[in-house]
């Protein structure tokens, strides 16, 4: 077992990790950041969409372009990047279990900032384990990433604005949405999305869902119905529709393993996914050194998990003694307002809503102050 | 008033749950205090082979006949599935001379109880499991072993004695036990004082805590075991598996030479469940009360895997988990009354053998407390035989 050492481990090189790595590596800590995948980025190499909101944000530039930026900036500064690493295990003292390249080791860092983002959300319908039916994110991938149709006939649940986006582009990859269906009265995701659907021409059925899934090796029919106010399927409004594909869009939970065998505490709430670990301004958790940042501290987007991989990244450093206290303080104020611009609106009030009660839960716990070790 | 009882048994692991039910069946009245919950600590976190191969020869393979006679029938008895596999085989692939000539002598020995356990050849070994490698001196073999799943056993105990009036209290802490005039009266717990004039120390590696109440000095540590489960399989292996060093580790452990399994005291167990996981152990650590697993073990443990099954190289670990098992000096349980104080009972210190023993254990501390003696002479785990 072969050990490593760093002042700062990132794990996650998707849009919080890479900006977290920058902000810790730009003031002068060794970092490391590690990611399973083979290409870093997260998310941000799926989307070729452009972004919306301030020019600060990259808005206007399309998400493998940031993705890109983001990276080469992580590069520049001197940060060491694994990929195709995969992190296993965290003990209660933060050591990390590394297996990279074929190898074990042991990673320890004074920092760790744990990025490790969302997983899709999986909805159960008899046929559901079928081949065919999968996450919107997989056929995201497939497409945009391995340039693979996952199907010709698809039929997408949620409207969300992934179940928006990736509708879209799996018709500009050459198939045909053949339904959108949505348990909820109206779309979910932001209007710009929904228009292109509409003006696709996609059936879309609000206040249904997918009662089940007929095939015999594979996906062949997909059986929908209208749904009462309490989201119950209303016998006799069933209808079939000739379909290859399923996709679910039914939203994301963070993927939290690590956090929770290290020993942090979590409190619950629905908006952000589920369960999401307490954390301060700073982004540190309850355990002093481990740092989160990005959908792991609950499901957002990428503009506010990159202002979070920034707050991290500036915090540890600061933490490490890098950084001129009064120069920190003031970023990390900066970072503060623009996180609180993209938590307003008639979309992000919920996600500031929810994220006081998770700064709250913290305060609470951490009476207020000092850390537990 | 305190409510009154004929036992108490302290602790809800598988030997707790095992002597209320066998003193249930007896129409006795049993309360178990537990500080936690139904096999929370060492029967929930363990594998569960039950074989005589893996017993030291002598008075403890005496008793493990005898207890694996009982499984035969034990789950019609208790009235639900425990996934106890009869005869699905016994085997410690052995990897060179002086591991062959080790268990060699331990196997003479056991033989001597008349059971089953014989020395192979490596293709003798593959044809019974075609995954091990081929890279093998040989193998112990033991046809008879068995396997059984620790938490729904230890759950059908805990169950069938309810069924036949037993109280069960988890989250309930016994701190202290009230004595009058050399004999024990009850236990003061978080949950309220109960009174008996049997108390049974059940509590596996916490039970020198207890028994320090009336002033016993049992020589018990808690000694870490860690385990792996991997995601389901096909069929993968039909025996239960240890390397040959598990049992070097545990009888003759001055012949094991490197320093990491020293320290460790790692060797290769391996099991596969009914759902197709496969359980893969171990380590027999001395950490205190410790329950983290590490980093080193799960790698030494691993690799341990792979030297005799390379297929594993591609199935993925889903978990990790460690037990604390209930240690003593000379590898045999504390079974019985104390001398210093009437009424309390020691049924513990079974370390890694007592989910195989648990139903004599259960029986014989019932017959004791209810006949007065045994069917089956103890004095080889006497309590007081270390305390003098």
């Amino acid at each position: 077992m072969k050990q490593v050492t760093a002042d700062v481990v990132v794990i996650g090189a998707g849009s919080a990790g890479l900006c977290a790595a920058y902000q810790a590596a730009h003031a002068g800590a060794d970092v490391l950041v590690i990611d399973e995948n083979h290409l870093p980025g997260g998310q941000l190499f799926k989307q070729i969409h452009k972004f919306f909101g301030s020019r600060v944000h990259y808005a206007g530039t399309r998400g493998y372009q940031i993705g890109q930026q983001l990276l080469e900036r992580v590069q520049d500064s001197g940060a060491k990047v694994w990929l195709d690493t995969l992190v296993y295990g965290m003990a209660h003292d933060k050591t990390l279990g590394v297996i990279h390249q074929g190898t074990h080791y042991t990673v320890q860092a004074q920092k760790v900032i744990v990025a490790t983002g969302a997983k899709e959300n999986y909805m159960a319908f008899p046929g559901s384990t079928l081949p065919g039916v999968m996450g919107a994110g997989a056929a995201q991938t497939m497409v945009n990433i391995h340039r693979v149709l996952p199907g010709q006939r698809v039929v997408m649940l949620g409207s969300g604005n992934v179940g928006l986006i990736v509708s879209y582009q799996l018709m500009q990859a050459g198939a045909d949405v053949i339904a959108l269906v949505e348990g909820a009265p109206k779309i979910g995701g932001y209007a710009v999305h929904a228009a292109k659907i509409r003006r696709a021409g996609v059936p879309i059925y609000v206040g249904h869902t997918i009662t089940q899934v007929l095939g015999t090796n594979h996906v062949e029919q997909v059986e929908i119905a209208a749904v009462d106010a309490q989201f119950t399927p209303v016998p006799g409004t069933e209808q079939r529709l000739e379909a290859d594909t399923v996709c679910l869009a039914v939203g994301l939970n963070p993927m939290t393993e690590l956090l929770w065998m290290a020993g942090c505490e979590f409190c619950y709430i629905p908006a952000f996914g589920g369960h999401v670990p307490l954390h301060n301004w700073d982004m540190e958790t309850t355990i002093q050194g481990l740092y989160v940042a990005g959908d792991v501290t609950g499901v957002e987007e990428a503009s506010s998990a990159m202002e979070e991989g920034n707050m991290a990244g500036i915090a540890a450093a600061q933490a490490l003694g890098l950084l001129d206290v009064c120069d920190a303080e003031s970023r990390k104020a900066e970072i503060a307002a623009r996180l609180d611009v993209l938590r307003s609106g008639l979309f992000g009030v919920r996600r500031r809503t929810a994220k006081q009660q998770q700064l709250n839960a913290m305060d609470v716990s951490m009476g207020g102050a000092s850390h537990n070790g | 008033m305190a409510e009154r009882y004929d036992v108490i048994v302290i602790g809800a692991g598988i030997i707790g749950c095992s002597i209320a039910w066998q003193l249930a069946k007896r129409n006795k009245r049993v309360l178990v205090v537990e500080r936690d919950d139904i096999a929370s600590g060492s029967a929930g976190a363990t594998d569960g082979v039950v074989g005589y191969h893996t017993k030291k020869p002598g008075a403890q393979m005496e008793l493990a006949i005898q207890s694996i006679a009982m499984f035969e029938t034990l789950g019609q008895e208790l009235g639900e599935d425990i996934a106890y596999r009869l005869s699905c085989g016994g085997m410690q692939p052995v990897e060179d001379k002086m591991q062959w000539e080790i268990l060699s002598e331990i196997v003479d020995n056991q033989k001597k109880s008349g059971v089953d356990i014989r020395m192979i050849s490596p293709q003798e070994a593959r044809q019974l499991e075609p995954q091990l490698t081929q890279d093998i001196y040989g193998a112990l073999y033991s046809p008879t072993g068995g396997k059984v799943n620790p938490l729904k056993l230890t759950m059908a105990y805990a169950r069938a004695a309810k069924r036949l009036g037993a109280v069960i209290l988890t989250q309930t802490e016994v701190i202290g036990l009230q004595i009058q005039g050399g004999a024990v009266t009850g236990v003061q717990t978080t949950g309220g004082t109960f009174d008996a004039p049997v108390v049974v120390n059940a509590a596996g590696a916490w039970a020198g805590a207890i028994a320090r109440f009336v002033g016993v000095e049992l020589p018990i540590l808690p000694r870490k075991g860690q385990l792996m489960v991997t995601e389901p399989i096909g069929p993968f292996l039909t025996a239960t598996v240890q390397c040959a060093r598990y049992n070097v580790v545990k009888f003759k452990p001055e012949a094991v030479t490197d320093p990491t399994a020293i320290r460790l005291g790692a060797s290769l167990s391996i099991e596969q469940m009914d759902d197709g996981g496969l359980i893969i152990g171990g380590t027999r650590e001395f950490a205190a009360y410790d329950k983290e697993n590490t980093f080193e073990a799960i790698e030494v443990i691993l690799r341990r895997a792979l030297r005799f099954f390379p297929a594993l190289r591609d199935v993925s670990v889903i978990r990790c988990f460690a037990g604390l098992r209930p240690y003593t000096p000379d590898g045999l349980p504390f079974l019985g009354p104390v001398e210093c104080c009437k009424g309390f009972y020691i049924a513990a210190g079974h370390e890694g053998d007592g989910i195989a023993l648990s139903p004599i254990t259960g029986k014989l501390l019932a017959e004791w407390i209810v006949e007065g003696k045994p069917s089956y002479d103890l004095k080889a785990f006497c309590p007081n035989r270390c305390t003098g």
